[in-house]
């Protein structure tokens, strides 16, 4: 009876310990080998593309015996989260990670959680990358290093194009309208929309925008989130018209954006639809919803047209970009790391895996197929590259707005809701 | 030896069993107030902050008080959301409540294939939400298998989802899909537990079978019914992932059809808010708590009643056996 007594109350005190234990745990930066561990998160999940990071960490750690690069896949739409709560703790915490700069990066700074890697960063990364890494950049201090761009613009079928019989891409909004009911006549959809994901509806809205209000207001916003100028209402206005022309295909609020052959991207891979507005990372979307799984060859690209009294600049682009941030508390061979991956020879191999445009500048000449030289050269030819406005203005603004644009594309809302609807939700901040 | 016995030896029987329960119930207390009670605090104290989730609130955030919960109560998608659970709340109750009474009689009846169907009718409620959720996403779709069917059939096209007067019925429809065999399978048990004699009985005063129903089955079954009742508002009001599956992370509020959850999930986790995300869990929290008391007070009392008194009775009776297991050990260390 004794015995059992004393062992009842140590397996009690040890399962408590052990309990407290896990609180203190976890790893340290060297691994049994006494390598210097460097775990980074990305968000590439696809088997074949996954290869491309497995296949740099190898190259790196071949050259750089005493580091071990530990690589975790975290699909997209976690990521944010999952970053978020791993954050709280240097424990747990990736030591690079995905950044897409904007309202988030900027919170990160405030946290004091990344890096500052101005004086870090190789120089032939820093003018190779000259123009990419503007968008990391926050009080002339450099937080990230990108590694792809992805330009926005209207994405069509070629084919399906001339079936409606049109021959000349249109410039203007007047002409954009022309060819939508052209396709109408011919009885195919214009514009796929996949407006349940919200975003892809309220990209119409931000170009709108970029070409209705003038380069300086528009900057402005940017940082004030404000949007008292009537450009804005302008912007509103546009895309009401635009809509009430019907140009969308039926159901358009609840088809996603890449799920599933009824998604919008899935409309452009079957010829379902011929237009498509989105950012560069289309073409990869499409091309793994075609039957056979290979890409849209009659896939072409055009920018968004201008708008009949817009004061902003016609030739001025938007898109997103995606690079990688480091951990303030990371180890110095993580910065390293991240030179390397940015390198020109690197990056020219970014495309060969995934398509999309390399954000070294240098490395872009490896660009073969005519749509994505398109889209390069309306990115080389703009007077400005602004980020998508809801990675510039945050999730919280950036959502209000998206969800405004979508209650007003559905009949629920006014275009001078959009605004308001902003408004109440910076006061939720 | 004497002296180490006496010091683990514990003076009296109360204590020893003071230590054995709190020993044996720490693992399951220690996760409970952990992961149940203690970030039900945090959430409360994370709501009078004005927090975006990065460091820590009191270095990254901004104290504000009550006015996350002011700005909550004033929000006309707020208010619309409480409204949807409301909506859903009622519908549940009113729809599935008399359907799967019905379904439950039916298949409490003796006839050929009655097992078979006893279990196609839980299978629903043991698919899980994703797929059921995402295969109705896809036949509701505008341009999906029902509209196609509707067309086939020579009907028009309806929009199920995004027609905000048509999307909450759809909701409903897939909530009742999904939760009625579990409904029919409470009302099916509570059934078992009505003696056959009553019945019998009343057929021997030549009771007709629906006067049998309505007289016996249905007053008896009234602590299965109040039970399935509280189940069914608790979890309409909690109500989140079948509304997120098939509308997505940020359209169920515009096709009518947002809940206080999904409210909580948008403004919260998606817009970064985590303070104001925190003060809405805290009222989502309240409404459930208020009406689930409510309910427990006006409701499920009295059939707590017996179950409570019979505990107490349990007690007594467990003492006497304690006063006699003392004895047994008393004789024990005696012939130790």
């Amino acid at each position: 009876m004794k015995f059992r007594k004393i062992a009842a109350v140590i397996t009690s005190a040890a399962m408590l310990a052990s309990m407290a234990a896990c609180g203190t745990g976890g790893s340290s930066a060297k691994n049994a080998d006494g390598k210097t561990v460097i775990t980074m998160w990305h968000i590439t999940t696809d088997s074949k593309r996954k290869e491309y990071w497995e296949g740099l960490a190898k190259s790196y750690e071949e050259a750089h015996p005493d580091v071990s690069i530990e690589l975790q896949a975290i699909q997209s739409e976690d990521f944010d989260g999952k970053l978020q709560t791993a954050l709280q703790d240097p424990e747990s915490a990736p030591d690079i990670f995905i950044e897409r700069g904007g309202g988030k990066l900027q919170d990160q700074i405030a946290a004091g959680q990344v890096m500052d890697l101005t004086d870090k960063l190789d120089s032939s990364v820093k003018t190779s990358m000259k123009s990419a890494l503007g968008g990391f950049t926050v009080d002339s201090k450099i937080y990230g290093v990108p590694y792809a761009i992805s330009p926005g613009g209207i994405w069509y079928s070629k084919d399906l194009f001339a079936q409606a019989g049109i021959d000349t891409l249109p410039t203007t909004m007047e002409e954009l309208n022309q060819t939508a009911q052209k396709l109408k006549d011919a009885g195919i959809t214009p514009v796929a929309l996949g407006a349940k994901d919200a975003w892809p509806a309220a990209h119409w809205w931000y170009w709108f925008a970029l070409r209705e209000c003038p380069a300086s207001v528009f900057a402005e916003t940017m940082t004030s989130k404000k949007f008292d100028d009537p450009c804005y209402l302008k912007a509103s206005n546009d895309l009401k018209a635009f809509a009430d022309t019907n140009p969308f295909q039926e159901g358009f609020l609840t088809t996603s954006v890449a799920q599933g052959a009824a998604s919008s991207a899935g409309l452009i891979a079957n010829h379902k639809a011929a237009m498509e507005l989105m950012g560069s990372w289309e073409v990869s979307s499409v091309k793994s919803l075609t039957a056979d799984g290979q890409p849209l060859q009659d896939l072409g690209f055009f920018p968004f047209p201008s708008v009949s009294g817009g004061k902003g600049d016609t030739s001025a682009m938007m898109g997103g970009m995606d690079g990688f941030a480091v951990a303030q508390w990371a180890p110095s061979q993580a910065v390293d790391f991240l030179n390397y991956i940015a390198s020109t020879d690197n990056q020219k191999t970014y495309y060969s895996y995934f398509n999309g445009i390399p954000a070294n500048a240098d490395a872009q000449g490896v660009i073969d197929s005519s749509t994505m030289k398109d889209v390069l050269s309306a990115y080389k030819n703009a007077s400005s590259m602004s980020l998508w406005l809801d990675s510039q203005f945050g999730q919280n603004v950036g959502n209000a707005l998206n969800t405004g644009v979508v209650n007003m594309l559905a009949g629920k809302g006014s275009p001078e809701d959009i605004i308001a609807g902003t408004n109440q939700a910076a006061a939720k901040e | 030896m004497a002296n180490g016995q006496s010091s683990i030896h514990f003076n009296n029987d109360r204590t020893r069993k003071a230590v054995e329960i709190t020993l044996l119930s720490a693992p399951a207390l220690i996760l409970f107030l952990g992961l149940v009670i203690a970030p039900v605090f945090m959430a409360a104290y994370y709501g009078f902050f004005k927090w975006k989730g990065y460091g820590s609130p009191t270095a990254n955030g901004q104290f504000v008080g009550f006015q996350n919960y002011a700005i909550i109560l004033s929000d006309p998608s707020f208010q619309q959301a409480v409204l949807h659970n409301f909506i859903i709340v009622v519908l549940s109750l009113v729809t599935q409540g008399p359907l799967a009474i019905l379904f439950a009689l039916l298949i409490n009846q003796k006839f050929k294939g009655r097992t078979l169907i006893r279990t196609l009718i839980f299978v629903p409620y043991v698919i899980s939400d994703v797929i059921t959720g995402t295969g109705f996403s896809l036949m509701f779709q505008t341009q999906g298998a029902i509209n196609d069917f509707l067309a086939k059939i020579g009907l028009g096209s309806v929009e199920w989802l995004s027609d905000p007067k048509t999307a909450i019925w759809t909701l409903m429809f897939v909530l009742a899909w999904k939760y009625i065999g579990f409904a029919v399978i409470l009302m099916l048990a509570g059934m078992q537990s009505i003696p056959e004699e009553l019945y019998e009985a009343a057929k021997v005063d030549g009771a007709s079978f629906w006067q049998c129903q309505w007289r016996i089955t249905l007053p008896l079954l009234g602590p299965t019914i109040r039970l399935w009742a509280f189940l069914s508002i608790i979890g309409s009001l909690q109500l989140f992932d079948m509304v997120y599956i098939i509308w997505g992370q940020y359209i169920s509020s515009t096709a009518g059809t947002s809940t206080m959850a999904t409210y909580m999930a948008l403004e919260g986790r998606l817009a970064g808010n985590y303070g104001y995300g925190s003060a809405v869990a805290v009222v989502l929290f309240l409404i459930s708590l208020v009406i689930a008391l409510t309910y427990q007070h006006f409701a499920l009392n009295r059939d707590l009643d017996g179950a409570l008194t019979e505990a107490a009775e349990q007690r007594k009776a467990a003492k006497k056996t304690n006063k006699r297991g003392v004895a047994r050990m008393a004789t024990a260390t005696g012939t130790e």
